[in-house]
């Protein structure tokens, strides 16, 4: 079995910041998988937070940020697909590319990228693996458009049709 | 030469767009540089009309990078509306979260975002001025950082409940006492936490040892100090006091939170939507101050874990009886700070109070007005609520670590700026230099810190009809 890991990033409260919950929570209900998103639950109990992995093919995870603990954890899927918002800096609403490790410099600290963290999956399967190559899952990022950024947990109307097709296309990935 | 204009801008997302604007002068220097910040724009209004007792809640759910500080904050300011202080097991326990808190947060900035720039140089390769060169000298710190880290948000996922929005601070205590068996976990790993962050001392002494000439010349300004105390001036994250020192080390002021409207004003300037807080009675700019760990260092005499203080009397060498003025010594300062803060996990943890159940005293004498403090990571953090007898947010005011740190950041680039960029052409080290003034303090400027990929940062100069001249781009 192939272990996937989609794993989502943004302000939920910050309206197309979020786009990734609304897209995990689309995703999982198409799948019948679990996820705290589900029915449009964008608080989630602590009761609702599962540990990962579950055991089952595909898992979802959504935080603010990537961090760097998080390293352990993707280690332990095959797949892992970013998904997250953009404000313009991909040509295409909805982005799609390959993540390949490596270190991205940042003007300011707290930020990290998924390219950084699947370095230190690498770094850390590298003395788990005492020195020999470890495996590093295969990575994309999917990262939609967002319009709108004010204190709501609702998408713009720009970006809300966005979402049926990043699921479309993940969907696609997922096999 | 004709005067033209750089500006660094990097796309963040939402709240917090910064950028650097450095203005050439006809002889191809640098005139003036200038750090623009909006943060929390909107945030206060935001919060009107809310009740006190969510605002705990409200507050980490905006700023994704410091929710913890909002929290516990926003929860101080609530003890004091509502009139009810929490009870001394409670206090505890806010504490131990906001020290694994510090910790992870130091901890990331140093070993996974600020310290592999730093200590590979700002010149070198930027495919080697990073994380990968770090983990190449040394691997195995690479996995013991991620723990140290873990350690940290563990501390907090244990007493908030979980990991995205904590629910743990009520205005008059917590929802939760902590149970043995948590205590053990927590416990379980403080030794080898303590270990990373020694390793991260001596690569830091060890840099400063051979970087010293960088650091003499790299944003060296006076300023004022500020921060919280304990009533014998020793470094405090949680509680106390306010103290400001000015340029010489001498005391300024001694005042609680609750007054420091009475102390600090807001400076507002044309260029930037971030305000400048001052010390009132010196006026602006003399009177500006910076917060954060160099600050905490500089206002404290002493840090009351041993380890720790053994540190500090090292750094108090650097500028004897005076305080600290070079920038890059905040990263030297935020490793002895995140030393402190993993100790004093080990004596929370045996108090023995720390069990106690009675965690929530629910008796209320309603004030109406009240003013949160902490230090955060990054430095002060003030959250003051006006509150309706009904319990609803009337008015909100809000001084974060990076809005009184403003007009240093600033000063920290212009000075660098000045320093390094030396002509029409801006390299890959004057660039770095640059950004390395900003992120030494460590700034919280975005509430949710991610792009497409890298994060762009550009230099784009110009003359003064708006033509290229030269770009950097990474």
């Amino acid at each position: 079995m192939t272990r996937t890991l989609v794993l989502g990033y943004g302000n939920m409260d910050r309206q197309d910041d979020g786009v990734a919950w609304h897209i995990l929570s689309a995703l999982a209900r198409r799948l019948g998988c679990p996820f705290a998103g589900l029915q449009g639950n964008t608080d989630p109990s602590p009761e609702m937070e599962e540990e990962l992995p579950s055991g089952r093919e595909v898992d979802f995870l959504f935080d603010l940020q990537l961090l760097p603990e998080m390293a352990e954890l993707i280690g332990q899927y095959q797949r892992v697909c970013f998904v997250d918002a953009h404000t313009g800096q991909a040509a295409e609403d909805v982005h799609f590319s390959a993540v390949e490790p490596g270190f991205q410099t940042s003007p300011f600290t707290h930020h990290m990228t998924p390219a950084t963290l699947l370095l230190l999956v690498e770094t850390l399967g590298k003395q788990a693996a005492a020195g020999n190559q470890p495996r590093v899952p295969e990575a994309i990022l999917v990262s939609v458009r967002g319009y709108h950024f004010e204190f709501s947990q609702e998408l713009s109307t720009e970006t809300l049709p966005l979402v049926d097709r990043a699921v479309e296309y993940i969907l696609d990935w997922l096999g | 030469m004709l005067a033209q204009k750089i500006t660094i801008e990097p796309v963040t997302r939402i709240e917090g767009h910064a950028k650097v604007v450095i203005h050439m002068n006809d002889a191809g220097k640098v005139e003036h540089a200038y750090m623009h910040v909006n943060e929390f724009r909107g945030f206060e209004k935001f919060c009107e009309g809310r009740m006190v007792f969510e605002m705990p809640y409200i507050t980490p759910r905006i700023c994704g990078i410091c929710p913890v500080s909002h929290h516990l904050a926003s929860a101080k300011a609530g003890d004091i509306v509502m009139g009810s202080p929490p009870p001394r097991p409670a206090n505890l326990l806010r504490e131990l979260m906001h020290m694994g808190q510090m910790v992870q947060s130091h901890g990331m900035h140093f070993f996974e975002l600020a310290g592999p720039d730093l200590l590979l140089g700002f010149d070198a390769d930027p495919a080697i001025r990073n994380v990968v060169g770090l983990i190449q000298a040394n691997p195995a710190l690479t996995v013991k950082a991620v723990n140290l880290r873990k350690w940290g948000q563990n501390i907090i996922k244990i007493l908030g409940g979980r990991r995205v929005h904590p629910v743990f601070a009520i205005p008059g205590g917590v929802n939760k006492s902590l149970k043995a068996a948590e205590r053990e976990e927590i416990l379980k790993g403080m030794e080898d936490a303590i270990a990373t962050i020694q390793v991260g001392l001596s690569l830091i002494k060890d840099w400063v040892a051979h970087n010293l000439e960088d650091i003499n010349k790299f944003a060296v300004f006076p300023t004022g100090y500020y921060g919280l105390i304990t009533p014998e001036n020793g470094l405090e994250f949680y509680d106390g006091d306010i103290r400001l020192i000015g340029r010489d080390g001498r005391e300024l002021e001694r005042f609680s939170a609750q007054n420091y409207l009475d102390v600090t004003a807001e400076h507002v300037e044309s260029w930037s939507y971030l305000k400048f807080p001052y010390y009132k009675k010196m006026g602006y700019p003399e009177g500006v101050y910076r917060v954060g760990p160099l600050g905490r260092l500089n206002i404290a005499d002493r840090i009351d874990t041993p380890l720790a203080n053994a540190e500090l009397k090292l750094f108090k060498q650097i500028n004897p009886g005076r305080p600290v003025e070079n920038t890059l010594y905040y990263h030297y300062a935020r490793l002895i700070e995140a030393l402190s803060a993993a100790e004093r996990v080990g004596m929370l943890l045996d108090d023995p109070d720390i069990l106690k159940t009675d965690v929530l005293n629910t008796r209320q004498d309603f004030k109406g007005e009240g003013v949160g403090v902490i230090e955060a990571p990054r430095g002060t953090l003030l959250h003051h609520y006006w509150v309706k007898p009904n319990g609803q947010i009337e008015r909100v005011n809000l001084i974060v670590s990076t809005g009184h740190n403003n007009w240093a950041m600033s000063k920290a680039v212009d000075s660098v700026a000045k320093t390094y960029i030396t002509g029409p052409k801006v390299t890959e080290g004057m660039l770095n230099r640059v950004e390395a003034a900003i992120r030494a303090y460590d700034p919280c400027l975005s509430c949710s810190t991610h792009a497409i990929g890298q994060m762009p940062i550009e230099i784009t100069m110009l003359d003064p009809q708006g033509n290229l001249i030269d770009q950097v781009c990474r």
